[in-house]
């Protein structure tokens, strides 16, 4: 070993490290006016103004509430189960965060460029499920169990669905590798595989409000019902991590749709032709554009749609998202086959 | 499943006339008023604080400690105190009155109002204790100048006019001169 491969392996880490420090700061600012933008957005439709008392238009209202969460007391309750109860929201957390490393926000920016990305992703949420699930188990509460229950049913059930819509996307780009999978986009048709795709994409939306717990699939919180579901017996900071999760889960979801069916960080090139002046937005801004629309979709959603009875979740997911989905890889595989 | 049925579920197309009403109202004005900033118009006649009525050249209180209003008040917040033939004390237990306005219209002097304050919440019962010192004062503050002779005028109910049949109502109305 020379020392020249030393100094080269030292700037490839702190070029990672640096990087992981970038997005991890971008994340967490995410998560707190990601908030903000949901009170706002779900209080303007309901007529309402939402936050608007912490600085002008309410900004500063994601710090005080960071700040309130963060001095609360710290409860566990008595009978809890208390190594997992600390566990669970670090595995929740965890698991969302860690899949922002493979996330391409541009095509010169990605933590871990990885050949089975798209895998990844899935296998890294699906620790995910356990979080949530061990939470509900460890605090002993009913609950909390019965959230921690329906939520594992749920996010299975709809993981399956949401795979299956991404296959459509895996054999059209004949690549698992999420950067691949743009430039494969990139130099189709139609620019981006929402239109050919379209099966998989409203398939693959449905699944990620239900995999996220987000309305009208949020029966694991039903708050009518469950009060919070499998948190009840988190306070201050456990519980933000819980809402860390969430939001990061949320940004993921968004940040896979648009990987992998609006483009990433492209646009198509019949728009490029009409405005060629685009070219120079750097490709992170049409990312970052692209995952917001979906996440104000995810509140606009939200703010329209009253939850699902839990069996018609289950139907939904296992009698219609399935069928459809295995219908669009037959459908998509012959027409690869054909052509 | 009639087919009619089938390319409604598939389109979604309730929940997207949902989601189009929900996005038009994202768009509109919100209706909040944040309060302490802003504020409602308070409609002419608010029934809020109470306050005793001073006359206009001499300065004293109108109430003369008849008791009329306390007897009318349904939930009997009024206290009324005469000695020596005077007002000795006059109190009303804020806290307890459901403003219903009664004292007002009982009165014969006009001697009680209730003025256009309502933010007067306080931490302890004596505060909202109002003697008549407070009530008195409360008359200079809320009602200044002509505000309070304007207000008899408006909303003291019922005056003499109040009981006069209607001129279309054919009736025998005395003798003509």
């Amino acid at each position: 070993m020379t020392p020249d491969t030393f100094i080269k392996f030292g700037i490839d880490v702190l070029i990672i490290v640096i990087k992981i420090a970038v997005v991890l700061v971008i994340g967490l600012l995410h998560v707190a006016y990601a908030t903000y933008f949901e009170r706002k957005v779900i209080g303007h439709m309901q007529v309402r103004l939402g936050p608007m008392r912490v600085g002008p238009h309410g900004l500063l209202q994601p710090f005080a509430d960071g700040i309130k969460l963060f001095f609360k007391e710290d409860l566990i309750p008595e009978k809890a189960d208390k190594v997992v109860f600390y566990l669970a929201p670090v595995i929740f957390m965890a698991s969302a965060m860690v899949n922002l490393a493979f996330i391409p926000f541009s095509h010169n920016f990605i933590i871990a460029d990885i050949n089975i990305g798209l895998l990844f992703i899935f296998a890294i949420a699906g620790i995910g499920v356990y979080g949530i699930f061990i939470s509900g188990w460890a605090s002993n509460s009913k609950y909390a169990f019965i959230g921690g229950l329906r939520s594992s049913a749920q996010v299975i059930s709809y993981e399956i669905a949401m795979g299956f819509s991404l296959v459509g996307v895996m054999i059209m780009a004949g690549s698992l590798n999420l950067t691949e999978i743009v430039r494969a986009q990139e130099n189709s048709i139609f620019g981006m595989y929402a239109i050919p795709q379209i099966v998989g994409f409203v398939i693959f939306v449905i699944a990620a409000v239900a995999e996220t717990n987000r309305t009208p699939f949020d029966l694991p919180e039903a708050e009518s019902e469950l009060v919070a579901g499998y948190f009840v017996e988190y306070t201050g900071f456990r519980f933000a991590l819980f809402f860390l999760g969430e939001y990061i889960a949320m940004f993921i979801m968004a940040s896979l749709c648009t990987v992998c069916f609006l483009g990433g960080w492209t646009l198509p090139w019949y728009v490029l032709k009409v405005l060629p002046f685009l070219q120079h937005v750097p490709g992170i801004v049409w990312f970052l554009i692209k995952v917001y629309a979906f996440i104000f979709f995810y509140y606009w959603i939200r703010a329209t749609v009253p939850r699902y009875r839990y069996d018609q979740l289950m139907s939904i997911g296992w009698k219609i998202l399935i069928p459809v989905a295995l219908a669009n890889i037959l459908v998509t595989g012959l027409v690869k086959i054909l052509l | 499943m009639t087919f009619k049925k089938f390319i409604k579920t598939v389109t979604f197309i309730e929940i997207l006339k949902g989601m189009a009403l929900t996005l038009s109202r994202f768009f509109s004005r919100s209706v909040t008023i944040q309060y302490p900033d802003e504020r409602r118009p308070i409609a002419p006649g608010f029934r809020g604080q109470h306050a005793l009525a001073k006359h206009p050249q001499t300065g004293e209180a109108k109430c003369v400690g008849c008791g009329l209003c306390a007897t009318i008040c349904p939930s009997q917040c009024i206290h009324v105190f005469r000695e020596k033939g005077k007002v000795s004390r006059y109190e009303i237990e804020v806290l307890r009155c459901i403003y219903c306005g009664f004292c007002v219209e009982a009165c014969p002097y006009g001697a009680v109002v209730l003025t256009e304050n309502y933010e007067y919440s306080d931490y302890s019962k004596e505060n909202l204790y109002m003697t008549k010192e407070k009530l008195l004062s409360n008359w200079d503050k809320y009602m200044p100048g002509n505000k309070g002779e304007e207000y008899f005028k408006r909303f003291w109910r019922p005056m003499s006019g109040d009981f006069e049949t209607p001129s279309q109502q054919p009736m025998f109305r005395g003798k003509r001169s």
